[in-house]
């Protein structure tokens, strides 16, 4: 017995329980969540139903966090005696919407105004943004039409009133020679009647001379660029020397290699002063 | 009706319309605004400018 006891004082053991520094046991290994089986034991000896001395779940239980361990039940019951609704309370009134201040001085009477007002200035902005668009882009191309000198110098104007019937006059315009003649009564006739549609380069002489009288055209003969000769030819009206193309009253390419008609420039007669401007 | 009620509901309730008007807008104030700075540039220059004093060297014959 004595040899007993002096094993028994000769070992620590660990002690099952120790406290955390908050104070809290610290059971490493306790389950506190641990019940009763429900079912039957499920060792032999058959049915025996739920324990009766133990609460269910919901009504509370004891629980471990890391802190702390505790108890909770979460079912009240009523106390007997003594119950006083405590009516004097230091507590903030609940309101519905808390600390909404009232908004209803500033608020504007008509919004109407507003609306119109708003989309007036949005529109104001688009106004002014459109302008400033078109007109940087019309001035932008501006810069690519001619010049005045160009425009001045594009233009020839002729006067009429010097060219008797049955004349030609070639007078330059952009660096090329322009046959203008002054056609006489047979010699329209003569380029009216021609069967043009049987030609080369089929064209009525309606569509070429704005007035019957005056026939503007293009002094380059279309097959390689030489300047045709007046009055000359089979056909009465041009001919040209270097191949031998020959052209009719009207500018027409009637025989040799020419291909094409005289060109015939933009126009215009300007009737009050007896002038003809051409370009 | 009020004219802002007028002027919403005949301008700004279609966003079709909206948008025209602001382009027939601004192609009225871009003429409006081109004749008026030519209007102040003549006033401003005046007597300085070829049409001003072509009458005292150009004679049109009559």
């Amino acid at each position: 017995m004595a040899s007993f006891q002096a094993v028994k004082k000769s070992i620590n053991l660990v002690p099952t329980v120790r406290a955390l520094p908050s104070g809290v046991p610290a059971a490493p290994l306790l389950n506190l969540k641990t019940r009763a089986p429900a079912d039957h034991h499920g060792h032999g000896h058959g049915s025996s139903g739920p324990r009766s001395d133990v609460p269910p779940s919901w009504v509370g239980g004891v629980s471990k966090s890391h802190y702390s361990l505790s108890t909770k039940t979460y079912t009240t019951v009523l106390p007997a005696t003594g119950f006083q609704q405590r009516l004097l309370h230091t507590s903030a009134v609940v309101q519905d919407a808390p600390e909404v201040p009232d908004f209803s001085n500033y608020r504007a009477p008509n919004t109407d105004n507003n609306r119109t007002l708003s989309y007036f200035m949005v529109g104001t902005m688009g106004v002014l943004s459109a302008s400033v668009a078109k007109s940087s882009v019309s001035e932008f191309l501006k810069t690519m039409a001619a010049s005045a000198d160009v425009l001045a110098l594009a233009k020839v104007e002729v006067d009429l009133s010097a060219i008797p019937e049955g004349k030609n006059v070639i007078i330059k315009w952009r660096g090329k020679p322009v046959f203008i003649r002054h056609r006489t009564q047979s010699e329209i006739e003569e380029a009216r009647s021609a069967d043009w549609k049987t030609f080369r380069d089929p064209e009525p002489d309606e569509a070429r001379a704005k007035k019957p009288e005056w026939l503007v055209m293009l002094g380059v003969c279309t097959h390689l660029g030489c300047v045709p000769i007046g009055e000359a030819g089979d056909f009465g009206g041009w001919f040209c020397p270097c191949h031998g193309s020959h052209y009719d009253i009207s500018g027409r390419a009637r025989k040799g290699p020419a291909p094409l008609n005289l060109e015939v420039p933009a126009h215009d007669f300007n009737d009050a002063e007896g002038k003809l401007v051409i370009g | 009706m009020s004219i802002a009620t007028t002027a919403y509901n005949a301008i700004f309730k279609r966003n079709s319309v909206y948008v025209g008007s602001v382009f027939a807008a601004a192609f009225a104030f871009g003429i409006g605004f081109d004749s008026g700075v030519t209007a102040f540039w003549d006033s401003w220059n005046k007597g300085k400018q070829w049409k001003d004093i072509r009458h005292k060297y150009v004679q049109d014959e009559e």
